[in-house]
């Protein structure tokens, strides 16, 4: 088997160039093959934007699950404004349309010497180029007794699927008059504004179905993301529904106990009706496996190409890199993606280089007719991703604009999930 | 005003190569238009975000250098717009006018 390289590539020309990149699938011994390891938004993204744009490139998509179910608009569901399926996106369309081979398998073992990805299933693929997209774990012991089993009983719901779910079934069956306490992570992790947007519309349902209900939010942090907006809102959507307690306030939750649904800190122990426990985060168990994560538990990446500054060959995106100023978020992976693709892309066929534009846009309910925005422009500077132009929706808009970005959000939603699956 | 001609001949050239499939790869105007699409349907669907298709080359390359000059209107369109030379914007706007069902 043998992959292109630049060189070779360059002595191609004119129609013989054409010929080449128009090579039918039989001819796929030629072909560069791009192996994708997480089929959630940057690893889809990353297949699609890579499969469309180079045809002499073949693309793998490696991920377990049959659907994929996104975390932002979740918390929607989890008001009772969506419903499930409503979240949930197939990979037919990335296969059938734009040609990828698509293995429902979980990969157990990444050996970047050798340039193969070791499936479960006992099989194994050969790269020239693997793009990991591992998304998040959760740091081990991050928080005493907050294990497989008490997750079930007090879930995170951070990784949306069955998690989501079984919050919202413990949400409807909560009695009026109780309390639901939101354990919000350090920084960084997935989607810096969703702990609050969460409080927020799930302060919306109560109001409408539980009055008497109390929301308490035990924060690892001291202040957190568009604080302003979230607490201007709290105050016009659902005065003293929402309780936020700082980290200086409770030293943070340090263990909890599934048992009596219990969160204890240096200041206190908090029972709750319902809990939402969101742990400390870090890379996705793969990463850390293949040696892609540093000390810290995050991937350092190259901010141009995204290739692992630890792994030659093996591209990242997505919350599981160390972002510079990136956020961890659906839309910044999506971004990063295809960044990533069109450098691949160039390396492996020679094709032309443009600079990259980063972007991060992030649509943010506060009620359900009540939405802002922010949007966010990137580029590398001294080899990290630095945040160049900044703006966020301010507090004194009039509702009438919020309604709009509530529109606006929908339409969002209906456009990103196209761009990743359709 | 462009000619006619000039951009039928265009509009030819970027359907071939959309359809064999190697636009993104030779095409600056197909790599940015990437951005666009993770909010604008490139096919001409959705609402609750403005399509950007069928409008022209013009109407897309003003709107652009309008949303650069000023936050007023989208903070989030003249985030983007910011980014983006000149050139860049030409050529954006000459991919995306000939994305949707009825290219012009």
């Amino acid at each position: 088997m043998k992959s292109w390289t630049r060189r070779e590539f360059g002595r191609l020309t004119g129609a013989a160039l054409l010929t080449a990149l128009n090579q039918p699938k039989a001819r796929g011994q030629a072909k560069a093959r791009v192996v994708v390891v997480g089929g959630g938004i940057g690893g889809a993204t990353v297949a699609k934007y890579l499969a469309s744009s180079a045809t002499a490139v073949d693309v793998t998509l490696v991920e377990p699950r049959q659907s994929y179910t996104t975390c932002f608009f979740s918390n929607l569901y989890l008001a009772g404004r969506r419903p499930f399926e409503s979240l949930g996106h197939g990979y037919e369309a990335l296969a059938r349309q734009y040609g990828i081979t698509v293995i429902h398998e979980s990969a157990a073992a990444i050996h970047p010497a050798a340039k193969t990805v070791a499936l479960n299933n006992g099989s194994k693929l050969s790269y020239d180029r693997l793009v990991v997209a591992p998304g998040i774990a959760f740091r081990d012991r991050a928080l005493e007794g907050y294990d497989d089993a008490a997750m079930e009983i007090m879930p995170h719901a951070w990784n949306a699927g069955q998690q989501t779910r079984l919050l919202r079934q413990q949400l409807e069956s909560m009695e009026d008059g109780g309390l639901f306490v939101l354990v919000a992570p350090p920084n960084p992790f997935r989607c810096p504004p969703a702990p609050y947007e969460r409080a927020s519309l799930v302060a919306s349902y109560f109001q409408r179905r539980k009055p008497k209900a109390k929301i308490l939010i035990l924060d690892a942090k001291d202040s957190f993301n568009a604080q302003d907006l979230f607490q201007d809102a709290w105050n016009r959507h659902y005065p003293g529904m929402i309780e936020w307690l700082p980290a200086q306030f409770t030293g943070g939750v340090t263990a909890i106990d599934a048992k009596t649904r219990s969160m204890i800190t240096a200041g206190g122990t908090f029972k709750a009706a319902v809990a939402n426990v969101i742990p400390a985060q870090m890379a996705g168990r793969l990463a850390q496996q293949a040696g892609l994560a540093n000390r810290s538990g995050w991937c350092p990446v190259d901010p141009v190409t995204f290739e692992s500054a630890l792994q030659p060959g093996v591209h990242l995106v997505g919350d599981a890199i160390i972002g510079g100023d990136m956020p961890k978020s659906a839309f910044c992976a999506n971004s990063q993606a295809k960044a990533c693709a069109f450098a691949i892309a160039a390396d492996l066929t020679g094709s032309a280089r443009f600079p990259a534009h980063l972007f991060n846009t992030c649509y943010t309910y506060l009620a359900p007719d009540d939405a802002f925005s922010n949007a966010i422009s990137f580029k590398p500077v001294d080899g990290k991703l630095k945040s160049v132009i900044s703006f966020v929706s301010k507090v004194e808009e009039s509702s009438e604009v919020r309604r709009q970005a509530a529109r606006a959000a929908e339409g969002w939603y209906d456009a990103f999930t196209h761009d990743v699956f359709g | 005003m462009r000619p006619v001609a000039r951009s039928a001949i265009a509009t030819g050239l970027v359907l071939l190569v959309s359809q064999s499939g190697v636009a993104a790869e030779t095409d600056q105007g197909a790599q940015l238009a990437a951005t666009c699409a993770s909010c604008h349907r490139l096919d001409g669907g959705g609402t609750g975000i403005p399509s950007i298709i069928g409008l022209g080359e013009e109407r897309l390359t003003n709107a652009l250098l309008a949303y650069r000059a000023s936050e007023s209107s989208n903070h989030i369109m003249h985030v983007i717009a910011l980014s983006l030379s000149d050139e860049e914007i030409a050529s954006v706007a000459r991919y995306v006018a000939k994305q949707g069902s009825n290219p012009r």
